[in-house]
């Protein structure tokens, strides 16, 4: 599983640097539990499917979700509203999609429209109970933390 | 030049925004329609004389790819400029896409330079 973390790490990389002008380091990614407590305020779901199913997640505080939707949009943003459920969900689309280039020597993937998730304490429902989740830190160059989390199961010769 | 129709087709506003201003530094004279999804697309596609649709893979309602099908099928758009601006980047993506009819490819992030390379010469080409 591990050698698939690494083109998600690469699109996470680019897409903050280039979409959201921030640039990030990565931390060192540990297995986490399915409901593992947390204190994110809103997560971007993808789920993947085709020739290997999992999902990806990125989860983030809310200050970093309105301080990206502010640079996204050129407009001070001061809740979450439609246009921050808009970017957290592009962001991990435009994660997901760059990532699957990374990825496409070893599968061919389908990755669905992002769903979003908010409010305190909010819990993922992942796909496969059985896969292990790796999760990702990142701090971006102000301090803030977020987390991207990627379960991938082959599904070739299933 | 001639004033163009651009028809920019994703799910989502940010990126249709974005989309928009980074075109516009082409500093191509032009108007720009809106759609959040395939199925609307086809929609403008029958109001307005559009010159160029720049056009997002996932979708609700109608997906990129199966908007370009149906676009393709119908002989009044068989050459009508429609390039893919989508994060889907593997390899198999961009060869489905082109195999059914998308006149290029970009990948986001979309950037200034690439949108230049690409865009200026389809544009430029048309009558």
């Amino acid at each position: 599983m591990e050698k698939y973390i690494k083109p998600f790490v690469d699109a996470s990389v680019g897409v903050f640097s280039s979409m959201v002008g921030l640039s990030v380091t990565v931390g060192r990614p540990y297995l986490c539990e399915i409901n593992s407590p947390h204190e994110w305020d809103i997560s971007g779901v993808i789920g993947l499917t085709g020739q290997a199913r999992g999902a990806v997640v990125l989860s983030m505080k809310k200050d970093l979700a309105l301080s990206i939707t502010t640079a996204l949009t050129e407009k001070a943003q001061q809740e979450i509203n439609e246009d921050v459920v808009d970017a957290v969900g592009e962001l991990i689309n435009i994660i997901a999609g760059n990532a699957k280039k990374g990825l496409e020597s070893d599968f061919k993937l389908v990755i669905s429209l992002p769903t979003i998730v908010e409010g305190p304490k909010h819990r993922i429902a992942w796909p496969l109970e059985q896969t292990r989740i790796i999760c990702i830190p990142f701090t971006t160059g102000d301090g803030n933390e977020f987390w991207l989390s990627v379960a991938l199961e082959s599904q070739q010769g299933a | 030049m001639e004033s163009k129709n651009i028809l920019v087709v994703d799910d989502s506003r940010i990126m249709r925004n974005i989309v928009k201003n980074t075109f516009a530094t082409l500093n191509i004279p032009c108007t720009f329609f809106e759609a959040p999804n395939g199925k609307e697309a086809l929609s403008m596609l029958e109001q307005h004389p559009i010159d160029l649709v720049l056009l997002d893979w996932n979708m609700p309602e109608l997906s990129g790819i199966d908007f370009l099908k149906r676009v393709r099928a119908m002989p009044q758009y068989r050459d009508l400029p429609i390039v893919m601006v989508t994060s889907e980047a593997a390899r198999y993506n961009v060869i489905e896409a082109l195999k059914h009819g998308a006149t290029d490819y970009i990948v986001k992030p979309v950037n200034e330079r690439v949108f230049y390379e690409k865009l200026s010469k389809i544009i430029q080409l048309q009558p």
